[in-house]
């Protein structure tokens, strides 16, 4: 694999109260392993991961893999550092939220780091993906799974249920937060791009179902 | 509302910590600057192609970017609204479901804008109108902490990133070589600055409370770093694959200083003073990174080593033709075979292990250019059921380079033994991550090529002793050794399973007299029984301890090809080394009962070698 071999670089960020398996995530996400020794982030950390993203066309079709550069950043929960980790949060494209589900107040602490993220992502409503962690200490929850999705429909996030431990959907939100990534870079390009005359003379077309593909054909105007 | 974080607030061991994770960062950052300048250059080729018909405008009417002409009343063409120039049909693209279009230069300077992150930096650039386009926030705590650092000790300053150098031609860059080549003589205050820190904080001029808390601090602390160590070392990625490649090649580096320091340069050497460690390791980090990076470039095959990517095939299993079919379809994040080129021509080769002769190999075509090959084809084995559990499919990927020059590209070894060939989902075709050589692999299996049972006997005439004594010497010229070569068994067959094998016998007196013998040929046979005797006549037991038995195992060739030597076993006094193994130790024992028992039967199993 070289090393300037990819066709996109996507820096995610993974934010949340401290211990509630920031690190351990990103750890199983890169490596699939797991450390139950709790060991707590001095700062700022990231790792890398190299993934191919197939997007998948409105039409069914699966286009050409992309070859994705993944830069996941890991912060620390604690309050000390986090004037340190906020200025972080400007290079990133997109967000995980992470919050324990044996840890009530963690996910009471959602709210704040939504509004932390308001002020100082790269713009007002960034993308972010919630993750309620630990799902696998069911005896230990403290959370109902009702009441966190009621929260990410109240801010229209998605979410997911993960486990650091046994890697449960840990892919999934991975996957579900570059797959918003990829459809906004395209939507924020073309979207100088569509007269707007063509998009109100045609009431079927959506800026969201715009895809990248090359077609050649006889000239329609 | 931007707070300027201070890196001078934490301790000092965190302080380390972060900056070594802003080091890491930068390297990521050149490499993305590296692909994004290569991105906007291809798209500059393609607008000057395009350019070079504005002369040729008031002359005749053509399209901008392939230069056709337009005609009068078909192909007239029609204007891009991204750049306002007329062009032909053939170099619109269309948006899927939409009319909207744009010339072939547009929309590639849309596909960079995607590529590059563009799109991210517009938006960020709307909230924060104030802040540097690309920049990061790495890089600006690198600067500012830099910026402190200098002011604060007597230290010249660090070189600035390779972000603010893009613009610089080569001779900024060889400035900062010679830079990092002074920071690379600092190497020994890397080690120092562990020596120092614990000096250090027994010398620590700080009242009883603040040392305690130090001392209670720092356990925890040193090993949080050394676990955190561990888990980076563990973790696969470009990262950690190119810090530990540092190690190598500094050593190779200053094991051959090619430049020598000049005078400039030993002035610029800093102090070795221990207030300053963490600024040297730090900038001495990053010496060694971007001394790594000019050194991989230069070495052109160094990274052939990588082996990267995923195979997708099926095997599936024709019990009614005995034939073992390899489905191959696909490769996926393939390395490159050529790196400099960025040329990967790849095409698949499979054996049927232990057979790696050449008519055991099957090959797909090769597929130009391209990491992401699509094969379709199947290579087929005849082979026996029975002899499926005792083979191994070796998958391997091959970039073929110019004059026919090959690269090792990663292969996938399946045990035949443990395959399911019943069940449905073997039929389907399944994916694998592609392996580098297993070189230990191979070494943990005892390498032999089979075994062959033999039956010998040492045959004297019997007389009476009077006579016996009396014409010893006669007696001597009358003995015979009888070799009845039996069979063999685990030879290395061909891919379907079947030999033409047979037996050579070579005597080597203690005169260096040789006496060959050869036993018939057994067709098609993977399991041979010869039963056939080899006799050596007019030898006495005294000369056979000094004599050596040579056997060897041969596949017969066709058509006058040279015959293939399977095994071979060694039976005498030479056959003892000393890094013999319990095998050779057992043959020779058994050989040694053949000459004291004369006239008796001895069976023996030798080890083929």
């Amino acid at each position: 694999m070289s090393d300037g071999d990819y066709d996109y670089l996507i820096k995610f960020l993974a934010l949340g109260d401290s211990g509630v398996g920031k690190t351990s995530v990103l750890y199983q996400y890169t490596d699939g392993k797991f450390n139950s020794k709790f060991i707590t982030t001095v700062g700022i950390d990231f790792r890398e991961k190299r993934v191919v993203y197939r997007a998948n066309g409105p039409d069914g079709t699966v286009g050409r893999g992309q070859r994705i550069h993944l830069q996941l950043w890991d912060t620390a929960g604690q309050e000390r550092f986090r004037s340190l980790t906020t200025a972080f949060f400007r290079d990133a494209m997109g967000f995980l939220l992470l919050f324990d589900l044996t840890n009530e107040q963690s996910f009471l602490n959602v709210r704040n780091w939504i509004s932390q993220l308001q002020m100082h992502a790269y713009c007002e409503n960034p993308d972010i993906v919630l993750c309620g962690n630990k799902s696998d200490l069911e005896d230990q929850r403290a959370v109902k799974e009702e009441e966190a999705r009621e929260l990410a429909e109240k801010y229209g996030i998605p979410y997911f249920e993960t486990s650091a431990a046994n890697g449960t959907n840990i892919s999934q939100a991975i996957e579900m937060l570059l797959d918003l990534i990829m459809k906004r870079m395209e939507r924020c390009v073309d979207k100088s791009w569509i007269p707007e005359g063509v998009v109100r003379s045609n009431g079927h077309t959506s800026t969201d179902q715009l895809s990248e593909e090359k077609e050649k054909g006889l000239c329609g105007c | 509302m931007a707070h300027e974080v201070d890196l001078e607030s934490f301790k000092e061991l965190e302080r380390d910590i972060i900056l070594r994770v802003l080091y890491r960062d930068q390297t990521v950052q050149s490499i993305e600057e590296e692909r994004v300048r290569n991105l906007k250059t291809h798209l500059q080729h393609l607008r000057w192609k395009g350019a070079k018909s504005s002369s040729q405008e008031y002359k005749e009417k053509c399209c901008a970017r392939c230069q056709q002409t337009l005609g009068l009343l078909l192909n007239r063409g029609a204007v891009c609204q991204g750049c306002s120039h007329r062009v032909c049909s053939e170099c619109r693209v269309f948006l899927r479901k939409t009319h909207a279009w744009k010339c072939t230069v547009c929309f590639e300077d849309r596909n960079v804008k995607i590529k590059t992150g563009e799109w991210f930096f517009e938006e960020r650039a709307r909230k924060f109108p104030t802040a540097g386009r690309r920049e990061t926030a790495g890089a600006r705590l690198l600067q500012s902490y830099q910026r402190q650092s200098s002011k604060i000790s007597v230290v010249p300053p660090t070189p600035p990133p390779l972000s603010e150098s893009q613009c610089g031609g080569s001779p900024n860059r060889l400035q900062e070589l010679g830079h990092f080549r002074g920071f690379n003589k600092s190497v020994e205050n890397l080690f120092l600055s562990v020596t120092t820190q614990m000096r250090k904080l027994s010398k620590s001029q700080n009242d009883m409370t603040s040392e305690k808390h130090l001392l209670a601090m720092d356990p925890r602390q040193c090993m949080g770093h050394t676990e955190r160590r561990s888990q980076s070392d563990t973790a696969v990625n470009v990262t950690s694959r190119k810090t530990s490649t540092p190690d190598i090649l500094k050593a190779f580096h200053q094991e051959d200083p090619r430049h020598p320091p000049s005078p400039v340069l030993k002035q610029d050497t800093p102090p070795s003073s221990p207030t300053h460690s963490t600024v040297f390791s730090g900038g001495l980090r990053h010496g060694s990174l971007i001394s790594v990076n000019s050194t991989c470039t230069e070495m052109g095959n160094f990274d052939n080593a990588n082996v990267t990517g995923e195979i997708e095939f099926a095997i599936h299993y024709c019990v009614n033709s005995h034939s073992l079919e390899i489905c191959i379809k696909t490769c996926k994040n393939l390395a490159y075979g050529e790196d400099k080129r960025r040329k990967c021509n790849p095409y698949v080769k499979t054996y049927l292990l232990p057979d790696r002769s050449s008519q055991g190999k099957r090959k797909t075509r090769v597929q130009k250019n391209t990491l992401d090959p699509t094969f379709e084809e199947t290579l087929k084995y005849q082979v026996d059921p029975a002899q499926l559990a005792t083979r191994r499919l070796q998958v391997s990927v091959w970039h073929l380079g110019t004059l026919a020059r090959r690269v090792f590209l990663g292969e996938v070894i399946l045990p035949l033994a443990t395959w399911d060939f019943e069940g449905s989902a073997a039929q389907n075709a399944r994916w694998y991550p592609l392996r580098a050589k297993a070189e230990k692999y191979e070494e943990n299996i005892p390498q032999t090529n089979g075994e062959l049972a033999v039956r010998a006997k040492l045959v004297l005439p019997v007389g009476p002793r009077m006579l016996q004594e009396a014409q010893e010497d006669q007696l001597a010229l009358n003995g015979q050794l009888c070799l009845v070569v039996l069979g063999a068994k685990n030879l290395p067959v061909r891919s379907d399973g079947t030999l033409n094998s047979f037996v050579k016998g070579c005597l080597t007196l203690p005169d260096q007299q040789k006496l060959r013998v050869k036993s018939p040929v057994l067709k098609k046979q993977a399991c041979p029984q010869w039963k056939h005797s080899f006799v050596f006549n007019g030898v006495s037991s005294s000369q056979l301890r000094q004599s050596t038995l040579e056997l060897t195992v041969w596949d017969q060739a066709m058509f006058g090809m040279n015959d293939r030597l399977l095994g071979e076993a060694k039976l005498g006094s030479k056959g003892g080394a000393p890094g013999c193994t319990d095998s050779c130790s057992q043959s020779k024992l058994q050989w040694q009962k053949v000459l004291s028992s004369p006239n008796l039967w001895t069976d023996m199993t030798l080890i083929l070698h």
